[in-house]
């Protein structure tokens, strides 16, 4: 079975979520009380897909304001970015706008970009509807749902979604139709084992 | 190997407590690799100063911080103009100890000696750049980014500055944060293991050597073999220097050169910058590679030193060190000493790099001393003029660096090998017969070592039937014997017979039948038996000595039975201690 290996990397405002979609997605578990990220963490894990492992080396960065800059070290050759909002704060959906415009100038040609909403548990305090960031990320022809780390919600979908879009290794000209088009340029993440 | 198996995440780490007992755990991953990160900067009023340092606790008395911050720049003389990479290495001062030891003797059991961590020192990998500054009073920005690791790894933490240090030039203190909390994630070094290394978003992709390893090999192949995943940044060596390049003007010299580290001659390698001397430096040291280097080695070394008085005093020989320096004052300080190369800027004569010339050591006086190699030693073997014929045949062919460097290396380790084979047969001839080894004496003593009976095994058994090299292999080895090498050779050697000793007896005593033994024994020697092997038992838990579990575990039964069959209040004693 061929093996690919994803760089994906998880932007966002801090205390969105990040580490703990990783968390859940990873190891399947869920701490309230995990510490700010700092710099970045990294870890990865392999999944089947059709008949294909796609190991994702997975960047989750820290959305603290000094670790700002840093932002570009972890973006560079991903195939796919997660973005991540709070569904209960307004402000963390403004955050994620600018991090896609800064995606389109500075992110790879055709990297996948993924919009999750997350602490979709806490509904009572919603303060993004699904419809505006829906509307939002297919106006980007990008990946979005309602996440929570918390109920483990939505969360391997995400990845998943992932998988789909990243184009067919090798016929690097064919498929991306539905990726995040904006220059094309052949990634050199996606180079096959020796 | 399955893919699946390195799904589980590598290193997580949810946050760091805030007090010191469990900030210290945080960084306990780290320590691992690295004791600090430093940022050395030039202050107008203070001189070069430490900015930054992470872990912010790192225990660094102040004569170590004062000489990181002077080894950490390059001397004003080589003026160096925009990035600079070097290594140095520094004395560790006195009392102070590093808060890992003992946990990782996994580590020093199966890394080669060469790449042991070193206990009384510290590595410094520097990243230097200067850069003209209008901001700044002194019209220079001067800053460098250090690496302080106890791991001999140059050529992974000069890659590894090679990445981190231009991103930290401009990013500042957050990129240094997170460097140092990625670091924290990284496995620990473990000898054998291909490791994956993830760092400012690229995974870092290098094995750690073992002692086991086939020597000579490619490193690069043994990687490929293990099938892995293919990362963006593989580096093909922890540890190994390019030699070709850093011998490329002293080429012809390599018989002398290798003679001399051999023997831990004293050696000044005096450099136009601190690139070339503390590569040069490095290389000599791992030139007789496997053997480790014992003596002191300076890759860059300073006038603000604080072993400077030490080595340079007059009223003694010369110690046996290797100093590189770039300070031309040095020419005065050194010229006493028996060997001195001066090397300068790479110069080509046609298409080969121009080759130093051996000099005599009357003419080193001046600042401006001409480059080349000042000593009146003569090389006890001929040198291979093949080897340096193919060699400079190379690069006019423009066989690639990669290949020249390998050719060099392998007629190195050949070299070594050579010379350390037949002392190797001659020690393994001291060790005593297997039957000596009996349960109920102490172990026989190994034969002590006699030059003279070893000068002897030569005439059959030397370096002839291994190497083309003629010469005088018995002046060699004469002078070898008075060298630190051959003495830090031999303790280790020795050390390693004694426990392998150890194990057999220990081996033997637990097939041995001691109820039958104690038979006819009485109880003062019953006792005196369970003491003994209990103390054995101990040391060899306590050395962990390469012999088997159940070996231990049957040697205690052996010990309870032996117990049970003596009087009921003898029992109740021994049972108690």
């Amino acid at each position: 079975m061929a093996l690919r290996e994803l760089k994906v990397c998880l932007l966002g405002e801090t205390g969105v979520g990040k580490s703990s979609i990783v968390w859940r997605f990873v190891e399947d578990s869920f701490d309230p009380n995990i510490n700010p990220t700092i710099g970045a963490s990294f870890m990865t894990k392999t999944v089947q897909y059709q008949n294909e492992l796609h190991k994702f080396l997975i960047w989750d960065t820290a959305g603290q304001e000094r670790f700002r800059a840093l932002a570009p070290m972890y973006y560079r050759g991903s195939a796919a970015a997660i973005i991540v909002y709070d569904i209960t704060k307004e402000e963390s959906f403004q955050t994620l706008k600018n991090w896609v415009k800064e995606l389109r100038q500075h992110g790879p040609p055709n990297i996948v970009v993924a919009i999750a909403g997350n602490k979709c548990d806490l509904g009572d305090a919603r303060e993004v509807t699904e419809k505006d960031a829906k509307d939002f990320a297919d106006s980007i022809h990008a990946i979005f749902v309602e996440t929570s780390a918390k109920n483990a919600i939505n969360i391997n979908e995400v990845f998943r979604e992932i998988s789909q879009r990243i184009p067919v290794a090798e016929a690097s000209g064919a498929a991306a139709g539905k990726g995040f088009k904006l220059r094309r340029q052949p990634s050199d993440t996606r180079r096959s084992c020796c | 190997m399955d893919p699946l198996e390195n799904a589980e995440p590598q290193g997580y780490k949810w946050g760091k407590g805030t007090d010191d007992s469990a900030s210290r755990t945080a960084w306990a991953r780290f320590s691992s690799w690295l004791e600090c990160v430093c940022v050395v900067t030039f202050d107008l009023e203070f001189g070069q100063a430490i900015e930054l340092v992470y872990p912010q606790d790192v225990k660094l008395t102040e004569k170590e911080k004062t000489s990181i911050c002077y080894l950490s720049f390059p001397d004003s003389y080589s003026g160096c103009l925009g990035d600079t990479q070097f290594s140095f290495r520094l004395r560790q001062s006195v009392g102070q100890r590093g808060s890992w030891f003992g946990s990782e003797d996994t580590y020093s059991g199966d890394a080669p000696v060469t790449l042991q961590r070193d206990l009384a020192h510290y590595f410094g990998y520097v990243y230097f750049r200067q850069v003209k500054d209008v901001s700044v009073k002194r019209g220079y920005f001067q800053k460098s980014l250090v690496f302080i690791s106890r791991l001999p790894y140059v050529s992974l933490f000069q890659s590894l500055l090679q990445l981190v240090a231009p991103e930290f030039f401009e990013k500042l203190e957050p990129c240094l944060e997170a460097v140092c909390n990625e670091i924290d994630q990284w496995p620990a070094p473990v000898p054998g293991v291909t490791l994956n290394l993830p760092v400012m978003g690229v995974v870092m992709q290098v094995r750690i050597p073992t002692k086991n390893d086939k020597l000579g090999g490619s490193p690069l192949k043994q990687a490929h073999k293990e099938n892995l995943l293919p990362a963006p940044v593989v580096l093909p060596t922890v540890h190994e220097l390019d030699l070709f390049r850093c011998f490329q003007s002293l080429l012809i010299h390599i018989q002398m050169l290798w003679e001399l580290a051999l023997l831990g001659e004293p050696l000044v390698v005096m450099a136009p910058s601190p690139t070339t001397c503390s590569e040069t430096v490095l290389a000599l040291v791992s030139s007789i590679a496997p053997l480790k280097y014992c003596c002191d080695y300076r890759p860059y070394f300073t006038i603000h030193d604080s072993e400077f008085k030490e080595y340079t005093t007059r009223t003694q020989a010369p110690p046996n060190v290797i100093l590189g320096v770039t300070n031309p004052f040095f020419i005065k300080t050194f010229q006493y000493w028996p060997h001195v190369i001066r090397l300068g800027d790479l110069k080509m004569s046609g298409d080969l790099p121009k080759q130093v010339k051996v000099k005599k050591l009357a003419k080193l006086k001046s600042l401006d001393t001409k480059p080349g190699v000042y000593t009146a030693y003569k090389t006890f073997l001929h040198k291979d003029k093949a080897l340096i014929k193919r060699l400079l045949k190379g690069i006019q062919r423009k066989r690639p660096s990669e290949v020249q460097c390998a050719i060099l290396r392998r007629h190195l380790l050949e070299l070594t090998q050579s010379f350390i084979i037949p002392l190797e047969r001659y020690l393994a001839s001291l060790m005593p017969l297997q039957k000596s080894v009996t349960p109920w004496k102490t172990p026989p003593q190994i034969r002590p070592f006699s030059q003279e009976e070893f000068m002897k095994t030569l005439e059959h058994a030397g370096p002839q039937l291994t190497s083309v090299l003629k010469g005088d292999w018995m002046g060699l080895y004469r002078r070898f014997f008075r060298s630190p090498n051959f003495d830090g050779w031999f303790r280790l050697r020795h050390r390693e017979m004694t426990q392998k000793l150890e194990c057999l007896h220990l081996e033997v005593i637990s097939e041995a039948d001691l109820a039958a033994w104690i038979q006819d024994k009485s109880e003062v020697e019953i006792v005196d038996l369970v003491l003994k092997l209990r103390e054995k038992l101990t040391k060899a838990r306590r050395q962990q000595l390469p012999v088997k579990e159940e070996v231990l575990q049957k040697q205690e039964k052996h010990v309870e039975t032996v117990i049970c069959s003596l009087p009921e209040d003898l029992q109740a004693v021994l049972l108690r201690r």
